[in-house]
């Protein structure tokens, strides 16, 4: 019994060291994510001048006096991401030691506040703005000036509470049309047939639809799963009407330019016969598997695009509009700078602060974050920057970008509640109207405890 | 003639639902050999239509893979040891010694039982928290020293094996550290094994506690390690299986050498004692 019990043992080790091991050396590459803080980063150049725009990074001064320090910095994304600017930090400050810790998204948000609300939390923090109201209360406000702050980046504004500024967005994601090259050209399309207007896209929709008889083969255009995220809550912008109602805390789901733009999904489907509620379940993945021709997704599907799907020829473009002259394209969300743990010690927080304006002055960080989110970036210099206009998902935006709205962290009510409306509406034969106003209610009832105001007020062109 | 029948179509209904539980398991198998395109693709087939061992080179550029399997092996026996040990000597003096309020220390032990996780979490956090054990295995240790699924289950077990066999050992001299290590603790083997599969299986698969209380790179557990796959947009399924595949094997060898007992085990815990 005991030799079969250490011979299982030694035979589930061997094993897996052999299917492994040989990945073990090469696997981080460049990176360093798998070699800790133990110096085995690469060298960084360390930068002997300042740098940044109004919010300028001054190599020069020294860091807690020059005394050792380590600070942990949690996130949820790539490692090798978040590594090379410790790096660059590090290379400039090497009394300081930047502990990254990664963690799964999901469980990311229940682990962040239990460890923010002890005296051990992390100093730094990835932050998202969904989790806005878990999180606010833990954060302490960055000390670079307002005013550098808005001068450098667009949006800030609507990041202020009491005069004060805790994290800012670093980049701006959206949706953009993504289309199948190959589908494309099959349908006798060119890049002259890019879509304007809505009116337009349908009827491109309508050539890139392929059917058998009544069975649908291709969709010309699928929006199954995500119609809420991505057109529910967007085009309303296109015909001039907000989320919320002035408060900024009733929300506006039953507005005529809600229902038209329900009703134009609906007519897509059962109208045009573009495709169908059971014509691929998600039409992310759809897309993938060259089952429906295009799709309207945010930026990170980019990537998504680049490294699971790398069959599919695609294309982007911007989102077609309703008149061609629109109060805004779209709503978008913004991807967060880091949080700094009020909590943590006095000399922690000094080292996060200096971090956190170490990467905002940075442009090489700015550029690697927002091509690695496929987010447009924030801070107004980098606006044409080659790197980001490399980036089709990103070129496309670069025209129209200050024509995007973002209505604050809303709560996830909205979203699914208005999923719901689309459910009810596709499945189960309700009409829009009475689909909306259910959604409207079970908004209401479910913000009734939250703290949310809209800040669609703070949109550059607002009426 | 009819037993015959009945025999066939029992086993025909076994062979079934054997395939329909281990499907899954194939499909992941044979999946961790397959591109994620493919395990994405519309058109499914069981077998990798392009044959890859990518996911099993790349799995380590998430982290270490051979040191959260290792430290997922120290904590899991450990754990699974001691709980082995504290659920005998608990279940032989709640079923062979009488005295005042055993039933009442044993509804105690089946009443921990009956209390969700989710809520005992946070307050367990909050005391690891202030003893300064975060980011330290007394943490996933120390408050799994005692089981009381455990308990029950050798309580139950050990009061099956007859009393004179205690006594005849009390008369022959045996003090009763002596006769719970020579001879309690040998006969319950069945028990014992069925306490050590579950147990082994709990620890191994743990997740939501080793996340909480560790943070170290250098000591987070498999479990954890499995879940960096599932990115904020998209989860690296290829990459997923490949390690889910690895990391099982030990559950699949303990289950592979206990089995017998383990089903004895469990038969025995079910008798009233």
């Amino acid at each position: 019994m005991k030799k079969r019990l250490t011979a299982a043992v030694m035979a589930a080790a061997v094993a897996a060291t052999a299917l492994t091991g040989c990945g073990g050396g090469s696997a981080s590459g460049g990176g360093s994510s798998s070699g800790g803080n133990g110096g085995a980063a690469p060298a960084a150049e360390a930068p002997t001048e300042p740098f940044g725009d109004t919010i300028k990074y001054d190599p020069s001064v020294a860091i807690n006096d020059g005394k050792d320090i380590t600070v942990e910095l949690w996130e949820w994304g790539s490692d090798e991401l978040f590594q090379q600017v410790i790096d660059g930090y590090q290379a400039i400050h090497p009394n300081v030691t930047i502990k990254l810790v990664n963690n799964p998204w999901e469980d990311y948000w229940t682990k962040l506040p239990l460890a923010l609300d002890g005296a051990n939390g992390p100093a730094i923090f990835n932050v998202h703005n969904s989790y806005h109201e878990n999180l606010i209360n833990y954060m302490a406000p960055l000390e670079i000036p307002l005013e550098d702050l808005e001068a450098d980046f667009t949006g800030v504004e609507a990041h202020v509470i009491d005069g004060k500024v805790y994290y800012i967005d670093y980049g701006m994601m959206t949706g953009a049309v993504y289309y199948n090259k190959d589908m494309w050209e099959a349908a006798g399309l060119t890049d002259a047939d890019i879509p304007k207007t809505w009116d337009e896209m349908r009827e491109v929709a309508k050539k890139l639809t392929i059917k058998d008889g009544d069975r649908l083969i291709q969709a010309g255009l699928n929006f199954n799963d995500d119609f809420h995220q991505n057109y529910l809550l967007g085009l309303n912008y296109q015909l001039g009407e907000n989320l919320f109602l002035e408060d900024g805390k009733t929300p506006n789901v039953t507005s005529d330019a809600m229902k038209q733009v329900m009703q134009m999904l609906v007519d897509m489907y059962e109208v045009d016969g573009v495709g169908s509620k059971d014509f691929g379940e998600k039409c992310a993945d759809s897309f993938g598997q060259g089952q429906s021709a295009m799709v309207m997704q945010w930026g990170h599907y980019y990537n998504t695009l680049n490294t699971t799907w790398t069959d599919i020829n695609f294309g982007v473009f911007e989102i077609p509009t309703f008149d061609g002259n629109p109060y805004a394209y779209n709503r978008y969300n913004g991807e967060s700078s880091f949080g700094i743990n009020k909590n943590a010690s006095a000399e922690q927080q000094a080292v996060a602060q200096d971090f956190v304006k170490y990467f905002l002055a940075n442009d090489d960080a700015q550029i690697a974050f927002n091509l690695a989110m496929s987010t447009f970036p924030a801070k107004k210099s980098l606006a044409d920057s080659e790197a980001i206009m490399a980036n089709p998902s990103l070129s496309i935006l670069s025209e129209h970008i200050d024509h995007y709205i973002w209505p604050g962290p809303m709560p996830a009510t909205v979203e699914t509640s208005l999923k719901t409306a689309g459910q009810n509406i596709f499945f189960n034969g309700m009409d829009v109207g009475t689909a909306l106003e259910e959604a409207q209610q079970s908004i209401i009832r479910d913000m009734s405890s939250s703290s949310f105001t809209s800040v669609e007020h703070l949109y550059k062109y607002a009426k | 003639m009819r037993r015959k029948i009945s025999t066939i179509a029992l086993n025909v209904l076994l062979i079934v639902l054997g395939l329909v539980t281990v499907y899954p398991f194939v499909w992941m198998l044979s999946s961790s050999f397959k591109q994620n395109k493919e395990i994405m693709a519309l058109e499914q087939h069981l077998l990798p239509q392009f044959f890859t061992v990518k996911n099993y080179i790349t799995m380590n550029s998430r982290f270490n893979f051979m040191r959260f399997f290792a430290n997922s092996l120290l904590v899991t026996i450990v754990v699974t040891l001691a709980v082995i040990y504290t659920s005998t000597i608990c279940g032989f003096v709640l079923s062979k010694y009488k005295f005042k309020g055993r039933n009442l220390l044993f509804g105690f032990v089946l009443s921990t039982m009956m209390i969700p996780w989710c809520v005992t979490i946070i307050p367990k956090y909050s005391m690891i928290q202030n003893f300064g054990w975060l980011d330290s295995y007394k943490a996933l240790i120390i408050p799994a020293l005692f089981s009381g699924f455990g308990i029950f289950n050798m309580k139950q077990h050990i009061a099956t094996l007859p009393d004179e066999i205690l006594e005849a050992a009390r008369i022959d001299g045996a003090d009763e550290f002596f006769i719970f290590h020579r001879i309690i603790f040998p006969m319950a083997k069945n028990g014992i094994s069925s306490i050590a599969i579950f147990q082994f299986l709990w620890t191994w698969e743990d997740y939501l506690w080793p996340y909480l209380v560790i943070s170290a790179k250098e000591k987070q557990l498999l479990s954890v390690g499995l879940k960096m796959f599932s990115g904020q947009y998209s989860t690296d399924y290829g990459a997923l299986f490949a390690a889910t595949a690895i990391s099982i094997i030990p559950v699949l060898l303990i289950y592979v050498v206990f089995q017998k007992q383990f089903i004895a085990g469990v038969a025995s815990a079910a008798v009233k004692g």
